[in-house]
């Protein structure tokens, strides 16, 4: 049994730009290397894209001290972005996802407005069809995040990215904000044909241990993910599908057939899972085979046809 | 070059093992046989299991590995830490184990004298390797230490109660003249073998244990940083490690 019916087009109907997906399930940044880290577990064929690790201009050794605290229904990171940098991407990472025929979306991060446009420009120059703008990380200190927070900034800043990029242009925002909506906003007025949301969620994580008559603490601040940020995931992605006109891709907790069912309803066009792969490797081969399976039994021939009944229904 | 499309089942790593054996070995310690596809394994290396309610795998040192026909049967130790080793105590005979497998690089094996060393549950990967270098007539000393008599997990060559091993590492060095050395234990231990080690230039290699999340390298959550050839840079202790030659670890 194929999953020819899982193919689905992301379109930009303002700019006419688009993004084929094979299917709708991508491999969230962070969670999915560069390229083919993820071969011993999944048939790469049911991926969408992978979304790379967020690369900035320099490599970056991200972090120091512990990184991953667990926490019920899901764990905080502060990696801090450690990543090989774009030059090695380029000439190290990208020659096997060409050879392998790996579909991906370009994660990039920065420091300044100038970051920014050189990484969106190497992306230009090496005809990179996706990009994804990461202005949401929470774990470092300068940049980044500073400019997904403020639609002022974040329109000027996709402006310019849009100067230079005419790929199919992606920007995944933060939920650490009060106003979704003019976010989503300034992203579509300044050009971007896709928004993916959401990316972690600013989370404390405390552990107290009693030894010997005496108190240990240990505090790890970094990004929430996994199941338990699902709700406000669905709420952010409401909002904006109500928002925009352009697609939205969901982040935020996915790790079933329901979950994928629910932010459709609210407007989801695609998924990205990310945390659910490290308790199941092979969690994205297992969607899209009951996505697919669900459509042929249900008679549903497209994606398209299943996203539109279940978002009226 | 790399080419998945020819991924076949051999080189699956998520395994689905059933439960053959599981019995209390100290106060606090246990031990799980678990019968599964996996083919082969090398000292050092590690599964990782898929807990009740936990987002994040579980990593465990491999204390045995035996062939059964086409089968194979993986011996892990767990001391009883939290939720997870919980969850795990709680199986029964026949409960089937989600487990990722073969991870990490494993030992070196040289041909030479060797002194092991563990602290704790960090016996579990010693008693493999032991196991391995007896079976090649490679001679071994194995020397552990425990917090008390209750904890003890046998097998030893000399077992050190309260107190720490670290204490006896110099005598055994003397007494043993090892050309190699492996330690399995906390970051406190290992980093003092590091350092006494160091002093009589001997080939070290440790086995470190961090909380990991992805566990085959990706995620970047467990690394720490090495220093090879004056360069520093990170490596993850799930793929590049666990194990790590002494000498080259920036200690945090």
């Amino acid at each position: 049994m194929g999953i020819e019916n899982l193919k689905t087009t992301l379109k930009n109907e303002k700019t006419g730009n688009s993004l084929i997906l094979k299917t709708p399930l991508i491999g969230a940044s962070g969670t999915w290397g560069y390229n083919v880290e993820y071969q011993d577990y999944v048939d790469y064929k049911y991926l969408g894209a992978i979304s790379t690790k967020g690369i900035t201009l320099e490599e970056r050794l991200g972090n120091v001290g512990e990184r991953i605290f667990e926490v019920f229904g899901g764990l905080i990171n502060r990696i801090g972005l450690e990543n090989v940098g774009i030059e090695a991407f380029i000439s190290d990472k990208l020659p096997i996802l060409k050879e392998n025929n790996i579909d991906f979306l370009l994660n990039i991060a920065g420091n300044t407005i100038e970051d920014y446009e050189k990484l969106a420009l190497i992306a230009q120059t090496n005809n990179i069809k996706a990009l994804e703008v990461n202005v949401s990380c929470p774990n470092v200190k300068k940049g980044c995040l500073e400019f997904g927070l403020n639609p002022e900034s974040l329109y000027f800043l996709i402006s310019k990215i849009r100067k230079v990029y005419e790929g199919f242009l992606i920007i995944k925002l933060s939920p650490n904000t009060q106003d979704i909506k003019s976010l989503a906003t300034a992203v579509e007025s300044a050009g971007a044909d896709c928004i993916s949301a959401i990316n972690t969620l600013r989370g404390l994580g405390v552990k107290i241990d009693y030894i010997n008559n005496k108190f240990y603490k240990k505090t790890v601040q970094g990004g929430l993910s996994g199941t338990c940020i699902k709700p406000v995931a669905l709420y952010m992605v409401n909002q904006i599908s109500s928002a925009v006109k352009i697609p939205v891709m969901a982040i935020g907790g996915i790790s079933k057939l329901s979950d994928l069912f629910e932010f459709m309803a609210v407007g989801a066009s695609a998924f990205q899972i990310g945390t659910a792969n490290f308790s199941n490797p092979s969690v994205i081969e297992d969607l899209a085979i009951e996505l697919s399976e669900f459509m042929q039994k249900n008679n549903y021939k497209t994606f398209d046809d299943l996203k539109k009944d279940i978002k009226n229904g | 070059m790399l080419s998945f499309f020819l991924r076949n089942l051999d080189m699956k790593k998520e395994f689905i093992g059933k439960i053959e054996q599981i019995e209390k070995i100290s106060s606090d310690a246990f031990k799980m046989v678990i019968l599964s596809d996996l083919q082969s394994v090398k000292c050092g290396q590690f599964i990782s299991i898929l807990c009740e309610n936990k987002t994040l795998r579980r990593p465990f040192s491999i204390a045995d590995f035996e062939k059964e026909a086409n089968q194979s049967l993986t011996t892990i130790l767990f001391k009883i830490k939290g939720q997870a080793t919980n969850y795990l105590k709680s199986l029964k005979i026949g409960d089937s184990v989600d487990f990722l497998a073969p991870l990490g690089n494993g030992f070196e094996i040289d041909n030479k004298k060797a002194l092991l060393i563990g602290a704790g549950i960090g016996i579990a990967p010693m008693l493999f390797l032991k196991k391995e270098l007896n079976k090649r007539n490679i001679e071994n000393y194995l020397i552990t230490g425990f917090k008390s008599r209750q904890e003890v997990i046998k097998g030893s060559d000399r077992t050190i109660i309260g107190g720490t091993v670290l204490d006896y590492i110099e005598e055994e060095i003397k007494n043993q003249k090892p050309q190699t050395v492996y330690c399995c234990a906390p970051t406190v231990v290992l980093k003092g073998v590091d350092n006494i080690t160091r002093k009589h230039n001997l080939k070290t290699y440790l086995a470190l244990e961090k909380v990991m999340a992805c566990s085959i390298g990706v995620c970047r959550g467990c690394v720490i940083k090495l220093i090879k050839d004056k360069k520093i840079a990170n490596y993850s202790v799930c793929k590049d490690g666990p194990v790590f030659l002494g000498g080259e670890i920036i200690w945090e």
